[in-house]
Formats: C-alpha cells, structure tokens, sequence
C-alpha cells in the first residue's frame, strides 16, 4: 500500500469536510473534479492548495501545475514526490 | 391576502415545525447540533458538511417545512418564490472562525472566507431548490414582523407569488431561527399580520 496516497485520502477528506465519504471509497485514479469521482468544486481547489502547504509544505504557485496535479490521488502523489525530490 | 403555510423554530435545545418538536438536542452526542437534525431526519445533501451554521440552518429549515408541505416546492415556476431573510449579527459567527483559522495555523480555509457574508445561505437555497426569484437579507435589530410583511408587497408587485422567509440568528452557540413559507389565498394556513407572526415567532413547543 502506498502510504503517501492514503495520507492524501485521509486528508482530504479532512479538509474538505467529506463526511459521508471513507478513504476506501477514493481510487487512485478516480477523477477528483468529475461527477463520477469526488465532484469537488472551484472552492475545493483552493483548499487543496491549502493541503499541500499545511501537510506537505508545498506552495502551488503555477495555476497550470495545480491544474495537472489534482487530477487525481495518483497525479497528486507524483506531484508531491517530485516537488520533493 | 396572504397566508404562513409552514414554518420551523429551531433554537439551541429543539426544533419544531409547525409547532410540533421534531427533534431534541442530545448534548451527549459527538455531533454538533444541526449534524444531528441532519442525520435524524435521514437528508442526504453532501455540501451540508460544508456550509457554515447560518446556511446549516437555512437549509434544515427550508427542507423541513418543505418536507411538511410537499406542495410548497412543486407548485410555483422557478421564479415565483422570494427569499426574505434577516438577522442581527450578520456572518459574525463565521467571520470569527475565519479570524481564527487565519491566526491559528496562517492557512486561512478557502471554503470558509466563502460563508463570511450573511446572504450566502440565500444562494445556497436557492441552487438546491433551482429559486430564482427576488431575494433580499437584512440586518436589524431584532426580529420585526412589520419589515416581513412590508417586503412581501414588494416583491409580491414584481411578480412574486409565494416566498420563503426567515429570522435566521447565531452567534456564539446562541440559535434563534424561525423560517416560514407565505403563500396567497391558502386559507389553510394562518393570517399573516404582525400579531399572528410574533405569536408563531415567540411560541415555545413544550419539551417533555
């Protein structure tokens, strides 16, 4: 199991507040923005920018990089790794 | 003439629609107060989580006068129905977690700056219910029937046939909340005058 990915489910789910939602119920490679994965919106976006920081120490400055980087747990994950790399 | 065919009191111990408690507060329980309404009463609506208490509030208020009276939302074109909402704190209440997210850990909530206006709880009803009829939120003193019943001929005059109204007050754990739905010529319903609304507004349930 990847622990970088589970961490980012738990954490999300933390910071946006999704409550009838478990990490099991997030796949590595569901679509974050898209009906048929977490249907977050543009404010979800924003904290997701929170996230990075809070947790991982990450400034997304780039809007292009946030774009490509929250397609899913698996881009977020790469992000992370090569922001810290 | 118009007619309140509906309304919810909700304070910090009860909630009453149409005068009869529908749920107690269990100060045992891990949940905040309106979590527990929610769940209780089994509404499934995700963004609930989200909001702040004043659009917690608005949305439990509205759905359960709704649900009490299923044909306030089928009957009326999508922008017949008004929203008329006061208070007299404003977004205190959430202006003030904002501060303190912002001083506690300098990562300032996005999803928390968006409820630090006091007439977002209109909009959020009014996406859920597809409303888009006139809207207004108001800061006064106290709650006023007279200012009600003034607006509604307002917005009656612009082509409003019914409207949603509310008295929506919270501020630190304080919950003084009483919304009702107007409707013409539904006689089943009471009166509104400023004597009749200050009777539902004050009315106490009694709690066993």
């Amino acid at each position: 199991m990847d622990t970088l990915k589970e961490d980012l489910k738990k954490q999300i789910i933390e910071q946006l507040n999704l409550e009838d939602i478990t990490p099991a119920d997030i796949s590595d490679d569901n679509l974050l923005f898209n009906e048929e994965g977490l249907n977050l919106d543009s404010i979800d976006a924003l904290e997701l920018i929170v996230l990075l920081e809070k947790y991982h120490g990450i400034q997304v400055t780039n809007p292009d990089e946030g774009k490509v980087a929250f397609r899913s747990i698996n881009s977020m994950a790469e992000y992370i790794r090569k922001r810290k790399s | 003439m118009n007619f309140v065919t509906g309304y919810c009191r909700l304070n910090e111990d009860f909630c009453a629609v149409n005068g009869e408690v529908i749920s107690r507060r269990d100060v045992d329980s891990e949940d905040s107060w309106f979590k527990q309404i929610y769940k209780e009463q089994e509404f499934v609506y995700p963004k609930f989580y989200k909001m702040d208490l004043l659009s917690q509030a608005g949305f439990l208020g509205a759905e359960l006068i709704k649900r009490a009276n299923l044909r306030v939302a089928g009957s009326y074109p999508d922008d017949e129905i008004a929203m008329i909402f006061a208070n007299s704190s404003s977004s205190t209440d959430t202006d003030m977690r904002f501060l303190r997210s912002y001083e506690g850990n300098s990562s300032p909530s996005p999803s928390l700056f968006v409820y630090t206006l006091p007439n977002i709880v209109l909009g959020e009803i009014a996406i859920l219910n597809k409303w888009y009829g006139e809207n207004m939120f108001a800061i006064l003193p106290n709650f006023e029937p007279g200012f009600y019943i003034n607006y509604l001929n307002i917005t009656k005059s612009g082509g409003s046939k019914a409207a949603l109204c509310g008295w929506l007050e919270i501020l630190e754990g304080k919950v003084d909340v009483f919304l009702f739905f107007v409707e013409e010529n539904e006689e089943t319903g009471t009166p509104l005058n400023a004597e009749n609304l200050a009777s539902l507004f004050n009315h106490k349930p009694s709690i066993n």
